[in-house]
């Protein structure tokens, strides 16, 4: 048992925080998705990331990666969150997909790109009927030589305004169980019959689009793994999804705890007894997770079921939704009265418990592929 | 990063567990409270425990332990706690402890590990701490235990009769009048780091028994699920009993990954840093177990309110474990002064 750094892993630490200490300052504004600017400057930070050798650091060096143990993920949010830095980019469980299942050439071909944040990619699962039961979607993807005939419509497509590049889960043999009829591709988004609008939010994010393919054509060689792959590309695609270090949710977490702490010690805030308490609670409880991260991490290739994903979102959901409602209401009425930010973020954390596999979702994959309950 | 069970440690839970159960198996609740069989176990059970040197393992080898980690002695501690075992381990782990730390003889705290000499650790009123002072104090875990000493005054105690205690696995008694048998003690104090440490080691142990508490009752309500028939089919089938059961699922491994890193930094960090992470810990668990226990209950329906059921045993041991050194009402009121301090 030892959760402290081996020589390695401090240097990397050190590392990191020697880059921080240097160029955080040049993305002092942060990142965001509200504006055509906030993205702008979103991406550049990702590619200051990347070049600086932080972006898809447990991936295959061969392809831009670092081909380190996923414990550096960890550290990688630690340390972002300690610096007060905007969040990594979320293209883990995308990079994975591609690296693990695609062949040679085509990894050869897009990797780089992705792990270098010098193309912008999508992720292309849900659709207006098949949400929560991904395995019904419709968009088909029919073989045609050596291409594939795109046609159907995505939604929730996070950054598709933007992307280059979208991984598609589409149906190329209508013939079979659905389960098994679906193949995972990569497709260029500036194809002709890719069309694209936009999704606000709620919150007034900009992030979402709905992505419609009207006879899109896609070279064979951008099927990733073989046709019929598609459900297990994508099973093992949402365990990265749901690892909140994959995603950068246990140092945005942390983040918003250290914040909230301050507001109260410098007295900015009037927090009394029984909000400090929960807020104390709030703590214990992104304690607990950033150690059950480090654990998962750290064992992760040993995870037999490959769900520990859910294990983890589920707990980091609990976490995120009790930490965001403390923190709300440490705002008082400012949480209603005057910079809409705060209460933006909190709309966010709403999402947490819906993005990525519903709560639901996770639990009913917890229950029958850990605990071993039956099917209904 | 290393974080996981080594291959002995897991070998060791693997022998710890089945001691444990068998000693789980020598106690009987009986047909209600009117029969229950006491926490103290006969002089076989209790001798096959200091045969196991599950009391001595923890202590240092100058005084006759064999100096395991305190990871070592939490997978101990979560196997007593999965079988919910009726006999003062922790009880008399912590009180040799708590000598060592404060320097006692070599000779005494040998008599502790080869059971001569059955001692409990006194705690205040309240249950929160152990105990600086004679007045209320109060010894936890002591069920056949001679005495509790307050390490402060080096006296050692007579104990009365067990108070009632939610947990009838676990003794809590008053402390009497200085014990004839055993004259005081010349004691030293620690200083702030290994009485921080002191604290951590408790901490980690209770967290420990709590995560063994919780996991059976959550593996004994998933059995349950899966075997129980409703509607002509498994209730562990219907998704509503499918999403209580993964959520305690979702609290035992956290709770898990709490104790892994309680237990680690009593041994890696220094005293205060092992004494937070080992209250946020404590705290996690303690409303964890909770959680779980009642769920556990729920989904064993009518059966889980029955004294025949082990249900209630679990939830009793949960709540009283809960208590034992802080519940998460404490720990978090220290952490919020801690960490809200005005700067």
């Amino acid at each position: 048992m030892d959760f402290a750094d081996d020589p390695a892993e401090a240097a990397f630490r050190a590392g990191l925080r020697a880059w921080l200490r240097d160029h955080l300052d040049e993305h002092r504004e942060g990142t965001g998705y509200e504006s055509a600017e906030s993205v702008e400057r979103t991406l550049r930070w990702h590619r200051a990331l990347a070049e600086a050798g932080y972006v898809g650091i447990s991936l295959p060096a061969a392809y831009g990666g670092r081909g380190l143990p996923d414990a550096y993920e960890g550290i990688l949010n630690e340390e972002l969150a300690a610096a007060g830095a905007p969040a990594s980019p979320p293209i883990g469980h995308i990079a994975h997909a591609v690296a693990d299942f695609a062949g040679e050439e085509l990894k050869a071909r897009v990797l780089p790109g992705l792990l270098g944040c010098t193309e912008v990619w999508c992720q292309g699962f849900s659709e207006p009927g098949a949400g929560s039961d991904l395995a019904g979607l419709s968009t088909t993807a029919t073989a045609d030589g050596d291409r594939f005939v795109v046609n159907g419509q995505k939604i929730w497509t996070s950054g598709a305004m933007w992307s280059g590049w979208c991984l598609l889960l589409a149906r190329t043999e209508p013939d079979r169980p659905r389960h098994r009829g679906l193949s995972m591709l990569v497709v260029d988004m500036r194809s002709p019959g890719v069309d694209c609008r936009e999704i606000v939010l709620a919150s007034g994010s900009r992030e979402f689009a709905e992505v419609f393919f009207d006879d899109v054509s896609v070279p064979a060689a951008n099927l990733v793994g073989e046709r019929g792959q598609g459900w297990q590309i994508a099973m093992h695609m949402l365990a990265y999804e749901r690892g909140p270090a994959d995603m950068g949710w246990v140092g945005r977490l942390g983040r918003v705890l250290a914040a909230a702490r301050e507001e109260v010690r410098s007295g900015r805030v009037a927090a009394d007894a029984g909000l400090r308490l929960r807020l104390a609670e709030a703590a214990v409880d992104v304690q607990v997770m950033q150690w059950h991260v480090a654990r998962s991490l750290a064992g992760r290739d040993a995870d037999a079921t490959g769900s520990g994903g859910s294990v983890d979102k589920l707990l980091a959901t609990r976490v995120e939704q009790n930490l965001y409602r403390v923190v709300s209401d440490l705002a008082g009425p400012s949480f209603v009265l005057g910079a809409p930010g705060p209460f933006a973020d909190y709309l966010w954390s709403r999402a947490q418990s819906i993005y990525g596999g519903t709560q639901q979702i996770q639990r009913q994959i917890v229950a029958q592929r850990v605990l071993g309950l039956p099917r209904a | 990063m290393e974080i996981e069970l080594t291959a002995e440690q897991r070998a060791f839970r693997e022998s710890c567990g089945k001691l444990a159960a068998n000693l789980a198996a020598r106690w009987h609740r009986g047909r209600g409270p009117h029969d229950i069989d006491p926490p103290v176990p006969d002089d076989a059970s209790w001798a096959r425990v200091v045969d196991s040197g599950w009391l001595a393992i923890g202590l240092s080898e100058e005084n006759g332990g064999a100096g395991a980690s305190v990871v070592d002695l939490t997978v101990l501690a979560e196997r007593l706690g999965y079988h919910a075992v009726a006999a003062p381990v922790l009880g008399a782990v912590i009180a040799a402890e708590q000598l060592q730390t404060w320097n006692a003889p070599s000779g005494l705290l040998q008599d502790l590990t080869d059971g001569g000499l059955r001692l409990a650790p006194a705690l205040g009123a309240d249950l929160r701490g152990l105990t600086g002072t004679t007045a209320g104090a109060l010894a936890w875990d002591a069920a056949g235990a001679e005495a509790a000493v307050i390490p402060a005054t080096g006296v050692a105690h007579t104990l009365g009769d067990a108070l009632p205690f939610a947990d009838p696995t676990r003794a809590v008694r008053p402390l009497g009048a200085p014990s004839a048998g055993l004259s005081a003690l010349t004691l030293t104090a620690p200083g702030d780091d290994a009485a921080a440490r002191l604290g951590a080691f408790a901490l980690s142990l209770l967290t420990a028994d709590l995560l063994g508490t919780m996991q059976a009752a959550l593996d004994a309500a998933i059995d349950h699920a899966r075997t129980r028939e409703q509607f002509g089919a498994p209730i562990g089938s219907f998704q509503a009993v499918q999403q209580l059961l993964a959520d305690g699922h979702v609290l035992v491994e956290a709770t898990r990954s709490a104790s892994y890193h309680s237990a680690w930094a009593v041994d890696a960090l220094p005293g205060t840093q092992a004494l937070r992470a080992a209250r946020v810990a404590k705290a996690f668990a303690s409303r964890s177990a909770v959680e779980v226990c009642e769920s556990a209950i729920q989904v064993f329906g009518g059966i889980g309110m029955t004294w025949e059921a082990p249900a209630h045993i679990w939830l009793r041991r949960a709540h009283a474990g809960r208590s034992v050194f802080g519940d998460e009402h404490h720990h978090q009121g220290v952490i919020a002064d801690d960490d809200l301090q005005r700067s």
